[in-house]
This record gives C-alpha cells, sequence and structure tokens, in this order.
C-alpha cells in the first residue's frame, strides 16, 4: 500500500508524534475539508498504527463504541466496539466530528482520556486497561453556531488541541497538485479561487471552500474536463444554493477561467 | 408652451448626442447585491458600503451636437472614501448588456485593489489594470474588447493608450478608471448659458436625481484646490477666479438654487411626513384608553454590578414588571403570512428528523439490543428489562427567552416608512410563530428603563401561556421608550429561564446598541454590568445569545457574549426573517 500523503502545514507532526509518546489525548479542530482525517491517517502509518475511525453522528450510542452483545447459534456473545478494540490491541481510535455524537455518548472515552487510561465495560463488568500504544484523537469544526451541540468543557479539557485551517497558498497548491495531478498553472488557479472565495464572510456564505473540493476540481480537469465546468460543479455548486450567490462566484470562475476554453 | 417646445427639443437632442445604449443598460440597483458579495469575494473591506455616486462636472471637448445638447459635461464616475464605494447609477456605455454588465464587475475589482491619490491617478489605474487582465482571463478579454471600443467610439478618449503621457489624461474620463473621492475633487460648474439647459433634463429626469445624493453635501469648499489642478490643468486662472467667488453662496442661492430645491424640497418633506403619522400613531396608542399598561405588583429589586468598586450593588436595581391589558387580538398580518410561508419550508426540514428513544418499557418496536444484553447479562435480575423503542417527533427540551430591548432608539427609522421598532415587531411576531409550529416553549419579554429606579419589564409571553391572537395583540402594542440597562434585563430574565425544567435553556436578546441609561449607566460602567449578567446567566446553564442591528456591535459584543454567540444583522428589515434561521441554526 502506498504510503499517505500528508504535508505538515506547521508543527503538528512534531506535536502528534510527541503526544503519542506521552500517551496524551488530541483533539483536532478545523473546518471541513482541510486535511483533519488525512493527517491522522498518515500519522497512524508513520508510528505504525492501527487507525480505528469512528465518524459521529447523533445517534451514536455507548453501545456502538464499546461494544455490544450480539446471537449466534450458541447463544449471546460480546463484540467489542472499535474503542475497545483500539483499547485492548493499541491503535489510534479516531473519534471524527465528535460534536455531533450526543454529549452522553461522548462521557465513556472520559476515562480514557485521563491518566487513568481504562475503559469500564458495564455490560460486561470489564474494566480494561488500555494498551500502551493506544491513542485517543477527536476532531470537530468550530465554526457551527449551535447550542445544542458543543463540547462539554470537562471533555474538551481532556486533550492537547491542534487547530487546523486551509494551508497556505504554497502548500495547497501543492497538495493539489500531488493530488489530482493538474498541473502547476491549474493549481495555482484554484488555490487563487479559494484565496477569493475564503474572504467572504459567515454572513455572505455557510464555510468556505476546502482544500477537498479543489482537489475534486483538479481531479476533473485532469480527466479532461473544462476548468470552467469543473469548478461550477466542484466548487461553486457545492458551497451554496442561494441564486445570487451562485451567480457571483460563476462570475469569478468565468473571469479565471473563460468558459470553454481548452488547456 | 414654449417650456414643453423646450423640453422636447431638449430630449431629442439630448439622445441624439448620446452615445449611449440605453437599451442595454444595466443600472445599479440590479446587481447591487451580487456587487456586493463579488466585492468581499475580491477582499474588499467588508464595512464598507456600495452607493451610487453623485455626477461631477469635468471640462472636456466636446462634440458641437454635446455642446448643443449640454450634455457631455457631467459623468458618473467611480470612486471611493473611506467609508463606501461608490457606482454609478446605471452604466450603457457598450452595446451589449452583458458587457455593461461586466464593466460593473470591472469596477469593482479595480476599486478592491486601487489606491487612488491626485499624484497617481492615471499610473495607479494603469498598474490595477494590467494586474487584473494579467490575473482573470475572463477581464482580458473585457478589456481588450472595451479598449478597442471606446477607442473608435470615442475619440477624444485617448487616454487608455498607455503610451501617452499622462498630463493628457484628465480631458476625458475613463469609464474604467476609478476616481479620487468627489469632496475633494471640487466640481466646477462655470455658470454659462448651458447650464440653463442642463438644469432642464435634470427636471426631467427627477427620479434619477432623487437617487441620487445630494450634491450640495458634497461641497468642501475648504479643499477647493484639492484635485481642482487635476480636473483643470489647462488654467490656473479659473482656480484664481474660484477663490474669489464664494461658492457655498453661489451654490445654495443661485445656480443650482431651482434644482436643489427640487430634490430638497421632496427628501425633506418626505421625511417629515413618515415622522409625522408615526408621532400621530404613538399618540393615539397612548391617550387611546383601549389599551392600559398594568403594573403587577410593586416591583422587586436586584443587583448590580458596579465595576469600578468591584463589588454588587445590593438590591441597587427596581424591576417593575408589566402587562399590557385589553390589547386587541390580532390575526398574523399579511405580509408576514407570506413569509411564514418561506420560513415554514425551513421549518419542516427540522421537523424531519425524529429521535430514536430505546429502552422504553413499552414502545412501538421490540429494541433487539436490550433484549440481547437482558440475555448476555450474567445477573438478569439487575437487568432494567426494557426492551422497547419508539420513533418520536423531537421534543427538543428547549427553553427560549426572548429578551427584546425596546428603548427610545428603536424609534429611529430605518427607510421613511419602516421604524426599527416595527421590525422587532414584525420580528416577535414570525419568530413566535415559527416558535409555535416547532411546538418549542418559548417566552417573550421587553424591557426598557429610566434610571435604577425603575426598569420597564413587560411580558409580552410567559412559559405557561399558550401562543395566540391576544399575544400577537400584545406584540402590536409594543412601544418604544426610555434606555437600555441590559444587565437588569438579562438578570431578570434569567431568574425566570432558571425555573424552566427543560435541559437547553437559550436566552435571546434582540438588540439594537450598546447598553446605556441616563445615569451612570453608560459606557464602561454599562458594558461592565451586562457582562457580569451575562456570566451570572452562563453560570446558571443558560446559553446567551445576542442578535443586534449595531453594526458597531463588533467592537464590543464580542467581549460581552464571547465571540460564537452573538449575530449581526446589518439590514434591519432582514429582521424577521433572519431571526428564526439564526434559531434554527443555533438549536439544529
Amino acid at each position: 500500500m502506498s504510503k499517505t500523503y500528508y504535508l505538515p502545514q506547521s508543527n503538528e507532526v512534531e506535536l502528534f508524534k510527541a503526544a503519542a509518546r506521552m500517551n496524551l489525548p488530541v483533539l483536532i479542530k478545523g473546518p471541513t475539508g482541510c486535511g483533519k482525517t488525512r493527517f491522522v491517517e498518515a500519522m497512524g502509518e508513520e508510528l505504525g498504527r492501527d487507525v480505528y475511525t469512528v465518524v459521529c453522528h447523533d445517534d451514536l450510542s455507548a453501545a456502538d463504541l464499546v461494544g455490544r452483545h450480539l446471537i449466534d447459534e450458541n447463544g449471546t456473545y460480546w463484540q467489542d466496539g472499535p474503542l475497545t478494540k483500539a483499547v485492548r490491541n493499541g491503535g489510534i481510535c479516531y473519534l471524527d466530528e465528535i460534536i455531533e455524537a450526543r454529549k452522553d455518548t461522548t462521557v465513556v472515552i472520559h476515562s480514557l482520556a485521563d491518566y487513568r487510561r481504562v475503559l469500564p465495560i458495564d455490560r460486561t463488568g470489564e474494566v480494561i486497561t488500555a494498551h500502551p500504544d493506544f491513542m485517543l484523537v477527536v476532531s470537530y469544526n468550530p465554526g457551527y453556531q449551535n447550542v445544542l451541540k458543543g463540547m462539554k468543557p470537562s471533555t474538551k479539557q481532556r486533550f492537547i488541541s491542534l487547530t487546523f485551517n486551509y494551508p497556505k497558498a504554497e502548500i495547497e497548491r501543492e497538495v493539489i497538485v500531488k493530488e489530482s495531478g493538474v498541473d502547476q498553472k491549474i493549481a495555482q488557479k484554484l488555490v487563487a479561487i479559494a484565496g477569493e472565495i475564503r474572504q467572504l464572510s459567515d454572513s455572505d456564505i455557510q464555510e468556505a471552500v476546502s482544500t477537498r473540493l479543489l482537489i475534486y476540481a483538479g481531479k476533473l480537469i485532469t480527466h479532461g474536463f473544462d476548468p470552467y465546468q469543473a469548478c461550477m460543479h466542484s466548487i461553486v455548486e457545492s458551497l451554496s444554493d442561494e441564486e445570487d450567490v451562485l451567480a457571483v462566484l460563476e462570475k469569478l470562475i468565468s473571469l479565471h477561467f473563460a468558459k470553454n476554453a481548452k488547456f | 408652451m414654449d417650456e414643453k417646445v423646450g423640453k422636447f427639443w431638449d430630449h431629442y437632442v439630448t439622445k441624439k448626442a448620446s452615445r449611449l445604449f440605453k437599451d442595454e443598460e444595466v443600472t445599479f440597483t440590479e446587481i447591487a447585491k451580487s456587487l456586493k458579495l463579488f466585492y468581499h469575494l475580491l477582499g474588499g473591506e467588508k464595512g464598507k458600503e456600495l452607493h451610487i455616486t453623485d455626477k461631477r462636472s469635468i471640462q472636456t471637448s466636446r462634440t458641437l451636437l454635446e455642446k448643443f445638447s449640454g450634455t457631455g459635461k457631467t459623468f458618473f464616475l467611480a470612486w471611493q472614501d473611506e467609508k463606501g464605494i461608490y457606482l454609478p447609477a446605471s452604466l450603457a456605455y457598450f452595446p451589449l448588456k452583458t458587457h455593461n454588465e461586466m464593466h460593473y464587475y470591472w469596477l469593482i475589482a479595480m476599486l478592491s485593489n486601487v489606491t487612488v491619490n491626485t499624484q497617481n491617478i492615471s499610473s495607479e489605474n494603469m498598474r490595477v489594470s494590467d494586474l487584473l487582465i494579467e490575473k482573470y482571463p475572463g477581464f482580458r478579454e473585457f478589456y481588450t474588447y472595451c479598449t478597442r471600443y471606446l477607442r473608435e467610439h470615442y475619440p477624444e478618449l485617448s487616454t487608455i493608450e498607455p503610451s501617452l503621457e499622462a498630463s493628457s489624461v484628465h480631458n476625458y474620463p475613463n469609464p474604467l478608471w476609478i476616481y479620487l473621492p468627489l469632496s475633494s475633487s471640487n466640481k466646477l460648474l462655470s455658470s454659462n448659458d448651458e447650464e440653463e439647459v442642463h438644469r432642464q433634463r435634470d427636471e426631467e429626469n427627477k427620479t434619477e436625481i432623487l437617487k441620487m445624493k445630494k450634491k450640495s453635501e458634497q461641497i468642501n469648499d475648504k479643499k477647493e484646490t484639492d484635485g481642482l489642478l487635476l480636473f483643470l490643468p489647462e488654467s490656473i486662472l479659473s482656480l484664481m477666479e474660484q477663490v474669489k467667488v464664494d461658492r457655498q453662496e453661489n451654490d445654495s442661492f443661485d445656480a443650482d438654487a431651482l434644482y436643489n430645491a427640487e430634490d430638497l424640497e421632496e427628501i425633506t418633506l418626505g421625511q417629515k411626513d413618515a415622522n409625522l403619522s408615526a408621532r400621530i400613531k404613538m399618540d393615539l396608542d397612548i391617550s387611546a384608553n383601549s389599551v392600559e399598561e398594568y403594573p403587577l405588583g410593586k416591583g422587586h429589586f436586584i443587583d448590580e454590578w458596579d465595576y469600578k468598586k468591584e463589588i454588587y450593588l445590593k438590591n441597587y436595581v427596581c424591576i417593575k414588571p408589566i402587562i399590557s391589558l385589553h390589547t386587541e387580538p390580532i390575526e398574523l398580518p399579511k405580509r408576514l403570512q407570506k413569509m411564514m410561508r418561506r420560513v415554514q419550508s425551513e421549518l419542516d426540514l427540522m421537523e424531519l428528523d425524529c429521535i430514536k428513544r430505546d429502552n422504553l418499557p413499552y414502545g412501538d418496536e421490540i429494541n433487539i439490543e436490550s433484549w440481547i444484553d437482558y440475555k448476555g447479562d450474567q445477573n438478569r435480575s439487575n437487568h432494567p428489562q426494557r426492551f422497547f423503542q419508539t420513533y418520536e417527533r423531537k421534543m427538543r427540551d428547549m427553553s427560549t427567552l426572548i429578551l427584546a430591548d425596546v428603548s427610545l432608539s428603536t424609534e429611529a427609522g430605518i427607510t421613511q416608512e419602516i421604524r426599527v421598532i416595527d421590525m422587532i415587531q414584525d420580528a416577535l411576531m414570525v419568530f413566535s410563530e415559527s416558535l409555535h409550529r416547532l411546538r418549542d416553549r418559548f417566552a417573550i419579554y421587553t424591557f426598557s428603563s429610566i434610571k435604577n429606579t425603575k426598569v420597564n419589564f413587560h411580558i409580552i409571553k410567559n412559559f405557561k401561556e399558550s401562543y395566540s391572537d391576544h399575544i400577537r395583540g400584545r406584540i402590536h402594542a409594543i412601544k418604544p421608550g426610555y434606555y437600555t440597562r441590559m444587565g437588569a434585563g438579562i438578570r431578570e430574565s434569567g431568574k425566570i429561564l432558571e425555573k424552566q425544567q427543560s435541559a437547553n435553556k437559550l436566552l435571546l436578546i434582540l438588540s439594537d446598541g450598546k447598553p446605556n441609561d441616563v445615569d451612570r449607566y453608560d459606557g464602561r460602567y454599562g458594558i461592565e454590568d451586562t457582562k457580569k449578567a451575562i456570566e451570572e446567566v452562563k453560570q446558571k446553564g443558560i446559553t446567551p445569545f445576542c442578535i443586534t442591528i449595531d453594526i458597531e456591535a463588533k467592537e464590543y459584543l464580542p467581549y460581552l457574549f464571547g465571540r460564537n454567540s452573538y449575530a449581526v444583522i446589518r439590514d434591519a428589515k432582514k429582521l424577521p426573517k433572519v431571526l428564526p434561521e439564526i434559531y434554527m441554526n443555533l438549536t439544529k
């Protein structure tokens, strides 16, 4: 398997490694599509640990993390959840978008995220001490204003925090070139477009264009799509549903890439 | 009769002389919203507003026809100052609408990049033009076409040849360029006969004039020399003339009197009208016996924070709960019903998500998991044996208290007809309608204050009352008055919310400005007390959120509420629509 591509933005790799060495849990904040998940995967490879990713949602129960009883012909048996697997065998348990999970669900990680490093399982009466290679990583997007969602301070204050943002122009260009295979010139254009869209404020647009979308655009272009069309479908349409916003973004794209231009 | 003929002639000759394409015209108002967004896209300062520019006069060499018709002398140019950017009300230089529209975008792109001053106007414009056509192939196409077109049809516009030296630059203004602020580039109307003709045209296009800012405002005769040289390079002599003449007098009484009077009259009369009617309406509200403000008890006392002494002033503020009696029950006004339909589509989205409740002793389905759990449990007698699950409409377990600031400042007008308070009332109606449909629990209170001795705390709807026409009647009867002792309002609301049983408690504060009162409750004192009050409610597990229409709120709201707990609504007219949206976003 080829190595996961990740280009560091600043000191996050060193920090993550240090945290892994010292058994500290890590919290990653950042807007959507800026490379959080990719970073965790790359670090998992680098450290030689498995990554158990759980994408959180509001119906996620503690049993989904810890495990549950299942039935087979011999009766019931216990099945470990992803969190328990990581705790037992060592590895990185990555809870993506933890803010989406109900608050009572996230409480199960508390005992793992401090000096105790144990996971009590009520249903089987077991108390598992974490494997030395076990590491807890959670991420969320702080951009949303929401009363009902949000991390409890008691959860938040158990982590070393890393804040991600969209990469700097040169780094982002490299990432786009590497991931999508477009040439430097087009990548540069895409980064310029992104830079402009990211200047819009919250009131204009819900969230700015992510690096992921830029890579999509790059991929479409590499596969022979006209750059204007590629940008329209991967960037503009994904960002907004409001007509006037769409119209202006379309204008911007058409200024960068003339319609039906050949490259 | 003479006049009629004159007008007709003027109309004819103006049209004849005009090189614009009126049929392909693009107006600012059509695309203002998009332009603003585009301006932000290109990194323009978000605080700046977009406006329509006034015309300015420039002495140029004109064609014979233009001299006849009195046109070709005044121009609408794009410019900017610290407060905003100014664009022509309409553009029609080119024979195609798409190009005229693009012309606006071009100007915006120029504006977000240039900084012009008297020295560099041509070099700066050229620099930025080059930059834009380099960066955007789309602009390159447009620019090539336009410069060619302009060169062919406006031979006097030789300045777009970059090779020409700067001295000839200001003969004829280049519509693709950005110019100096109007106030510093003096307008140079020499009072000759042609003015007569010119004025006639203006009278005809009264509506057009009304859309523009009043010219007289823009004249700043202290800065007479600024930019004068710019537009009058051929004669220093006229500068001398200018200095001797008292322009202000000239402007206000003689030369422009006729046409200024026209729009001045229009504008001021209009405003008076609106105020008068508003006042009458309010007076009627008070004098009519139908609505009665009924105090509920003698009032009670609460504390206030004194930041200088760093102590609470015990029982310092007197809260007087008031309810309006005998209000007419009213139905949701028509205009709001329309808005409600739009909001409803968003509400529907929210209602879609049901939540699963498992581990119930009874319910719609068997929860196989808890059954298995029970089977696998070593100690079955300990198991709660709740084997059912059910899908139900999300009971969101929310209590929301809306606290609206109805101090006298909300009496201020947004437009001639609409006051801030009207928008607050509309917003409250739409909002309560939305929450009612979502079946969320909510209460509405308003407050205003006169010193610490009297903080009026109006009850519009408490948590127990059900939403009805009566509540709308009370919303309708809200009257602005007095000042904003915000800390007291927040503390009192916190007390009410605290008693609610819900898991989530939201305090929505609707405000139009900083906390202030006639006593020392102003500036820092008010801010600090409000901040303290907010900390107190947060400790009670209540989430405060502030929605304000004060554009300067960004200076103090982050300090009061924290970065993620406020929203500034620039256009108060959007309040009714935005308020439910914010609520839904907050609680989704």
